[in-house]
């Protein structure tokens, strides 16, 4: 059973070695978290007091302008942000899909990097072989796949991270606004492999600026406004009250 | 990845101990133990970086044997020494200093080189500092085959105590594992440390008998007792040059690794709370 509870978290993030402060402060005030500062460091304080459950089977939207802390808090629930006060607990086999080309080498060939990042994403040698086939059929490289990836375009090279990343199944999948570069025949193949993944997996959040996709993929929404959540619901409650604030 | 379990649990609850062990030592036990990803990561650094190069990493091997001859054909004129008992002294100091050398300074930047991973996928850190330590050992084995020409060239004794290099070697890589954790984290908090470790390796590269004999200070032999690196070069090369390291050195080492590890895990359970804001 899948589940994710968060109460009271908090993020503070510290900013090293900021020469003219007020420039800063006045600068960064315009987007972003709140800012406060302690002794010689500047504190940004990604997310204050945060408190929610999302159980077993929910699929969850985030939404909120640009530095609310949709990222901070994905990578939170992915267990890489420790919370600087409050709790934090992640139940389940978590697959945070944040920057798909995690751990590529640019000159090892397409087949090498399937093995590097597969095994980064914690897939064993076997379920990486067992799965090459799946991922050449999928990305349709052919040949290419046999030289280095740094002649590869933009658009193959989400082709292969994108195969690589869904290869796993997932109790927990969180998606940070992933959308590639990729042709039409290419989008229309990603979906379905998401929604494969998605149907797949107990728990989704996927955090996107795309009321399509939030509608198209979550029943419920989060609302996250300046580090605190301002909103949580259904996702059409949820995108309404956005929509109203902005 | 296995079955569902919990997976992040912050705070970190329990007792005094649980709290202030817990999340280092089973960083260094899972991180250690996933050797198929760090030996894989290692390996393809090496490869990266060797890539399109023609002789590829024996060019390390290559530097280091000239390094080697022009040092000890030298520098035993310098200190009236015979080239056929100098040079494989210099050889083999020279090589395990080139590893611990190497580890200790890569020890600085290897949590900030994996960044990007840290940030996104809850992996020990332990694994990034293994890596590290892996392809250093790749290059080590390129430098460490010149004991074959060298053992010929010099007729070195090779006996049952040659094969002491291995554990050896093996305590050696296991105080750097822990050296390298320490020193890793920290550097990634107070960014100066890198200045540091750069400074006080070049300056450990004269003080420690590496280039010159330990004979040539005669009654301050204290200097390089002192010396941990001293006792670390020393359980490789002893072995190699057909000698044995003295007990002292084993239990210079040893003690080492014992208390290092303790500090290792106990930087690492700041690092886990800590080290990812850092970054």
């Amino acid at each position: 059973m899948a589940s994710i509870s968060l109460s009271n978290a908090s993020v503070d993030i510290p900013v090293f070695a900021t020469g003219n402060n007020s420039l800063k402060t006045t600068l960064l005030r315009k987007i972003g978290g709140k800012f406060n500062q302690s002794g010689h460091n500047l504190l940004i304080n990604a997310l204050s007091n945060v408190s929610l459950d999302i159980r077993d089977g929910e699929r969850v939207g985030l939404i909120g302008r640009n530095g609310a802390g949709k990222t901070t808090l994905l990578r939170m629930m992915a267990g890489v942000y420790p919370p600087t006060a409050g709790r934090v607990r992640v139940v389940g086999r978590v697959a945070p899909m944040f920057d798909l080309s995690l751990g590529m080498s640019p000159d090892a060939t397409g087949l090498e990097n399937i093995r590097i990042c597969g095994a980064l994403w914690g897939l064993k040698p076997s379920e990486i072989e067992a799965g090459i086939d799946d991922i050449i059929e999928f990305t349709e490289l052919g040949d290419y796949l046999e030289i280095p990836v740094r002649t590869y375009s933009a658009g193959m090279l989400v082709r292969l991270s994108f195969a690589i990343a869904t290869l796993r199944r997932p109790e927990i999948l969180l998606l940070d606004e992933i959308i590639g570069v990729g042709d039409a025949s290419f989008m229309a193949k990603a979906k379905a492999r998401l929604a494969s993944m998605v149907g797949h997996a107990q728990i989704l959040v996927v955090s996107s600026h795309s009321d399509l996709i939030i509608r198209d993929l979550c029943e419920k929404a989060i609302w996250l406004d300046k580090g605190s959540i301002a909103a949580f619901g259904s996702v059409e409650e949820v995108l309404q009250e956005y929509k109203a604030s902005v | 990845m296995t079955e569902a379990t919990v997976r992040q649990d912050y705070p970190i609850s329990g007792s005094l101990a649980d709290r202030l062990m817990a999340p280092g030592v089973r960083d260094l036990i899972e991180g250690m133990a996933n050797w198929r990803l760090w030996s894989m990561l290692g390996w393809n650094d090496i490869r990266q970086r060797y890539r399109r190069s023609a002789l590829g990493p024996f060019w390390i091997t290559i530097s280091m044997a000239i390094f080697v001859v022009l040092l000890g054909v030298i520098y035993s004129k310098l200190f009236h020494q015979e080239v056929a008992v100098f040079l494989p002294y210099v050889a083999m100091g020279l090589i395990a200093w080139g590893f611990i050398a190497g580890t200790t300074t890569e020890a600085c930047g290897h949590f900030i080189e994996n960044a990007g991973i840290i940030r996104q996928i809850h992996l020990p850190f332990t694994i990034y500092t293994m890596r590290m330590i892996w392809r250093s050992f790749i290059v080590f084995l390129h430098t460490v085959v010149l004991i074959v020409p060298i053992a010929a060239l010099f007729r070195l004794e090779i006996g049952l105590a040659t094969l002491l290099v291995f554990p050896g070697m093996l305590l050696v890589v296991l105080n750097q594992i822990w050296l390298s954790i320490v020193i890793g984290v920290i550097a990634t908090r107070f960014r100066d440390t890198a200045q540091l470790v750069a400074t006080a390796i070049q300056i450990s590269m004269f003080v420690t008998p590496i280039m010159w004999p330990l004979s040539a200070i005669q009654d301050a032999r204290l200097v390089a007792d002192i010396n941990p690196f001293h006792h670390m070069i020393e359980l490789v090369r002893a072995p190699l040059l057909g000698g044995t390291a003295e007990p002292l050195s084993w239990m210079v080492v040893a003690a080492m690794c014992v208390v290092g590890y303790g500090l290792a895990a106990l930087a690492l359970n700041r690092a886990h709370l800590r080290l990812v804001y850092w970054l």
